[in-house]
């Protein structure tokens, strides 16, 4: 199968609409959890080559938070929420609801409420996509990742390197007001599964 | 002036006898950064692979060609022998091959790290060549660096400094 033939332009126009709304959802999800409006922000979709994803995010060596799940069903895909460790920091002050630098290290406390967040952003993401494709999906457990950004990264380039040369990347900015948490939302879906996608959206 | 590290992308290859050069693949997470030195000719070659094997068994085209753990190691042996360097002198080394998932439910049918260590030990083993000093598997990601200079590898995990390996 031609990758490039599948991912023509419409195609990544129609896939931006439906990830625009699950991101918009994911956003809504994540309000919730905080009890304050949380804003998207630049929100784009592009193909991009697998073995670039490192340069694409920032340093391969700094220092970042993955959330990671995998998601089942009428699709298989996987979810991955990267950030840098010190805004993940103050993500988690937010979410504790302490004041902000509060937190200085990331303990099971503090994984175990970042693992709720990309439980949250992940099933409303997923929500929205299986509500305007009419499929349905499982998210896994979340996994929380703290090391090195080519790390992390590699969780995502080796399960989706044996099928594919190229992944679907989805980058957002959510803003709680004038602060900015950068988040870097990837969904990688398998190939296959998004030809049936849009099959039943055409 | 001191030069940068020559750094090595997913799936890249560097070799050099220049001592100035510092090879470096950062953050690898169930990636291997296999380097091989020849300490008489100080020639030095590293590779960033990331997967064990093509999964249809056929070759990748030359410029991908070190994806993969097993085709990645016999390029850069093929390399390195056409720079000079002499097989019997190869010092190797293993960085990598972690383990990122630790999640329930997750752990072992993704682990790609310790497929990429076996794949690695097997194809050293087929090719006569046996390995130095490893430093693989674990859950944390790493960076290694290749001193041409003196032949030093060292590596580096989060938090920590560089050291000899």
């Amino acid at each position: 199968m031609n990758e490039n033939v599948l991912f023509d332009e419409k195609l990544l126009e129609m896939l931006k609409t439906i990830a625009g709304e699950g991101i918009q959802n994911a956003a809504y999800g994540f309000s919730g959890m905080i009890g304050r409006k949380i804003e998207v922000s630049n929100p784009t979709l592009r193909l991009v080559p697998l073995l670039t994803i490192p340069e694409i995010v920032g340093g391969p060596e700094d220092d970042a938070v993955g959330i990671y799940l995998r998601f089942e069903g009428d699709m298989v895909g996987q979810i991955m929420m990267i950030m840098p460790y010190q805004k993940t920091l103050e993500l988690v002050d937010l979410l504790m609801e302490v004041p902000q630098g509060s937190t200085q290290h990331l303990g099971s406390l503090e994984r175990s409420a970042l693992g709720e967040l990309g439980n949250l952003c992940g099933t409303f993401f997923l929500n929205s996509l299986a509500k305007s494709s009419g499929s349905s999906f499982r998210p896994s457990p979340p996994a929380v990742m703290v090391d090195m950004v080519g790390a992390i990264l590699d969780v995502v380039i080796a399960t989706a390197g044996g099928v594919s040369e190229h992944v679907l990347l989805m980058q957002a900015n959510f803003m709680d007001g004038l602060r900015s948490v950068e988040v870097n939302f990837w969904v990688i879906p398998d190939m296959k599964a998004l030809q049936n996608l849009i099959k039943n959206n055409s | 002036m001191k030069k940068d590290p020559i750094s090595l992308g997913l799936g890249e290859r560097a070799i050099s006898r220049n001592p100035e050069d510092v090879l470096v693949a950062y953050g690898l997470g169930s990636c291997l950064g296999i380097s091989m030195i020849d300490p008489l000719t100080r020639i030095s070659g590293l590779i960033h692979v990331v997967l064990p094997t093509a999964a249809n068994g056929i070759i990748p085209s030359d410029a991908i060609s070190h994806k993969y753990v097993d085709s990645g190691i016999e390029n850069l042996l093929a390399a390195m022998i056409k720079e000079g360097a002499n097989k019997n002198r190869l010092i190797v080394r293993l960085v990598g091959g972690a383990n990122m998932l630790i999640s329930p439910g997750m752990t072992n049918s993704f682990d790609i790290g310790t497929r990429n260590i076996e794949t690695a030990h097997k194809t050293l083993q087929r090719l006569n060549m046996t390995i130095a000093t490893e430093e693989v598997g674990g859950h944390t990601g790493r960076t290694v660096h290749v001193y041409v200079a003196d032949s030093r590898v060292t590596v580096r995990v989060i938090g920590e400094k560089e050291r000899d390996i």
